[in-house]
């Protein structure tokens, strides 16, 4: 039969052609698909399988046209050459085409495998997140909850108005808050340079061993009371209360203690016993003196009634009208003492009372050597209700018994200052004398209480003048000095003016 | 390249005893083992494309278009490969046709018996690339709807 020639030749070549670019184009396009998803084992396949086409489409397409051309300029002859190479090729590109594809199932367990395997891996992804979230959540708010403790146990170390301390195993000082600070003098600055330890303030060793065996003992100690050793050598009462930490996560021991200055509530107790003291021998006094006034009266009413008559005893009877009135000066003291006496209340300018005693003073024989200095209160006028006779008799004999105490120091001096201090006023006698017998301070103001040699002092001074601060709504006090001597303090109310309030 | 040289001589050595002409090796080969070879490989081809259309839809990835049209295309290679498998039998193996081709734009199509059926269906038979570029055509369709697909899923807009 005969058929047309040129549709075979043209669907050939342009067939071949087509082949080859879509053959190549398919290539492109797998490769693209598989860099979408890297791990996915379909998507190689394709590149697989894709390829194997290209290989096929371009020999077959290749060969087709050699064909073709070769048979237009007739060389049949080299075609047939050519032709069992270019069968084998296309054989060969068949099989390969093959080959990949019935790897398919292989390609596909294989990619299954790997999507269970993301979905697996994202689900421990997920949990591990979730897991890191609330570990993060959990993180947080523990470390709120731990700010927030270590913020309020900063506030209360630091703030506490009692002094707190961390020492380590040997007592050497680590911690300080600001109360002990203020309460040693020294800065924490000073106490680290020096490598203080607790042992340093406590005054007394006694003191220190007994809290030493306490702590040895029982890991403890309370309300222990003892000294401390200021910075400028004061001691101050204080109580400490102080245990053991063996610390957490491997933390060396160390030692907290509470130091609870009591300084002022020992004084004050220690002034209440002794006002309580006072007024009890003040009672006692007063009812001893009114039962010895009236037989000292008889007596000494009868002594003067016979000394007006001439007597061969004139002279024993003038000894005994001289130590009766003796006896009538100490009953009249003992009864000023508890503020039986009566005597007439005014205004009393202080400044006027104090110059006038300052000036008595000067011209008596004992004070020519003394130094005295009057720091008066410069601002205004001081006025209290009292008697004047009264107060200066307190202030004469407080100076009276300073000048006694500086008698052997070469420059001895004694010091009035008056000062206002809210609706009081305060008179202080400072000198730089031998000071006051620790032992003494308790009993200074007791009656018949002297440290002076047998006949040289009643021992009432003190205590009639406390008697008369008393009566006066007033207190005296009595300290030593810091640096040497004592210092008497009178505290008066003042009298209820527009400048009372400062 | 030095080293490629080497290679290129090595390969050119291979090569040489695989020019056609009449070697006598130590077993006869007799000539029709080219055209069964390449047909066993048209089978195989065939094979392989029946085999990925049944995975394809045995694996459900036929919901996929991409997929389904290179399950078309599978389906078109196999309709090639029985095209082409038919062509070679009857050409090259029983020799039932010949073609000729005339100078006037024609050729002579000469079959076994005369048949001028037999002539119009190897006719038919050598337009075999009205089958296999299509075929082509809709795998490179079949990938482009995947990477469109695979760029939709992951919010990207395809070119």
């Amino acid at each position: 039969m005969i058929a047309p020639y040129l549709p075979m030749v043209v669907i050939d070549i342009i067939g071949s052609f087509a082949m080859v670019v879509l053959s190549l184009l398919c290539c492109y396009k797998a490769r693209i698909l598989r860099e979408t998803d890297q791990d996915n084992a379909l998507f190689l396949y394709l590149v697989w399988i894709s390829t194997g086409f290209m290989i096929f489409g371009v020999s077959r397409s290749v060969g087709h046209i050699l064909r073709q051309f070769l048979i237009l300029i007739s060389q049949t002859d080299t075609w047939q050459m050519i032709a069992a190479f270019s069968g084998s090729v296309n054989t060969v590109s068949f099989m390969l085409v093959s080959l990949i594809t019935l790897f398919f199932n292989q390609s596909w367990k294989i990619n299954e495998k790997i999507l269970t395997s993301r979905k697996k891996l994202e689900a421990a992804h997920g949990q591990l997140l979730s897991l890191n979230q609330n570990l993060e959540q959990k993180v947080m708010e523990r470390t709120e909850m731990l700010t927030s403790s270590e913020h309020k146990a900063r506030r209360i170390f630091e703030y506490s108005l009692d002094t707190i301390l961390v020492t380590d195993a040997h007592f050497k000082i680590q911690e300080i808050n600001n109360a002990g600070i203020t309460l040693t003098g020294y800065t924490k600055e000073q106490m680290l340079a020096q490598n203080m330890g607790l042992m340093n303030f406590i005054a007394h060793a006694s003191d220190w061993a007994h809290i030493l065996t306490q702590l040895n003992t029982n890991e403890y100690v309370l309300n222990e009371e003892c000294d401390i050793l200021k910075s400028d050598d004061m001691e101050i009462r204080v109580m400490i209360t102080g245990g053991v930490d063996y610390g957490a996560f491997g933390c060396a021991k160390t030692f907290h203690f509470i130091i609870k200055d009591i300084n002022e509530k020992k004084q004050m107790e220690q002034q209440i016993a002794q006002a309580d003291k006072l007024a009890a021998l003040g009672e006692l006094s007063a009812g001893v003196a009114h039962e010895i006034n009236n037989p000292l009266g008889i007596i000494l009413g009868y002594t003067q009634l016979m000394l007006k008559e001439e007597s061969e005893f004139e002279e024993d009877l003038k000894t005994i009208e001289k130590h009766v009135k003796n006896c009538k000066d100490v009953v009249s003291n003992l009864l000023s003492f508890s503020r039986k006496g009566s005597g007439k209340m005014e205004h009393v300018n202080i400044h006027n009372m104090l110059d006038g005693v300052v000036n008595f003073l000067k011209s008596h024989s004992d004070f020519r050597k003394v130094q005295i200095q009057l720091r008066l209160w410069k601002k205004e006028s001081l006025w209290v209700e009292g008697n004047e006779q009264e107060l200066s008799q307190v202030v004469l004999n407080l100076m009276i018994n300073a000048c006694h105490a500086i008698k052997d120091t070469p420059d001895g001096f004694i010091e009035l200052v008056t000062q206002k201090k809210n609706a009081h006023m305060l008179i202080h006698i400072r000198d730089n004398g031998t000071g006051i017998a620790k032992q003494h301070i308790p009993r200074i103001f007791d009656p018949f209480f002297t440290t002076k040699p047998v006949g040289q002092g009643t021992g009432l001074g003190l205590s009639v003048g406390y008697g008369i601060i008393r009566h006066h709504q007033g207190k005296i006090m009595a300290a030593n000095r810091k640096s040497r001597g004592a210092q008497f303090t009178i505290r008066l109310p003042l009298v209820n003016t527009n400048s009372n309030e400062e | 390249m030095r080293h490629f040289n080497y290679k290129v001589l090595i390969m050119t050595a291979y090569l040489i005893p695989a020019l056609p002409g009449n070697l006598y090796a130590l077993q006869l080969h007799s000539g029709s083992e080219g055209i069964i070879t390449h047909q066993i490989g048209h089978l195989f081809f065939l094979f392989s494309m029946v085999v990925l259309m049944f995975m394809i839809s045995g694996k459900g990835l036929a919901i996929h278009k991409g997929w389904r049209l290179i399950q078309v295309s599978a389906f078109f290679f196999i309709l090639w490969n029985g095209c082409a498998i038919a062509a070679h039998f009857l050409d090259n193996q029983i020799y039932a046709v010949s073609v000729e081709r005339l100078t006037n734009g024609y050729a002579k199509i000469r079959t076994q018996n005369n048949s001028g059926f037999l002539g119009w269906i190897y006719y038919g038979l050598k337009l075999d690339h009205l089958l296999c570029v299509p075929a082509m055509f809709l795998m490179y369709k079949g990938l482009s709807c995947l990477v469109a697909e695979q760029k939709a899923e992951k919010g990207q807009e395809s070119p």
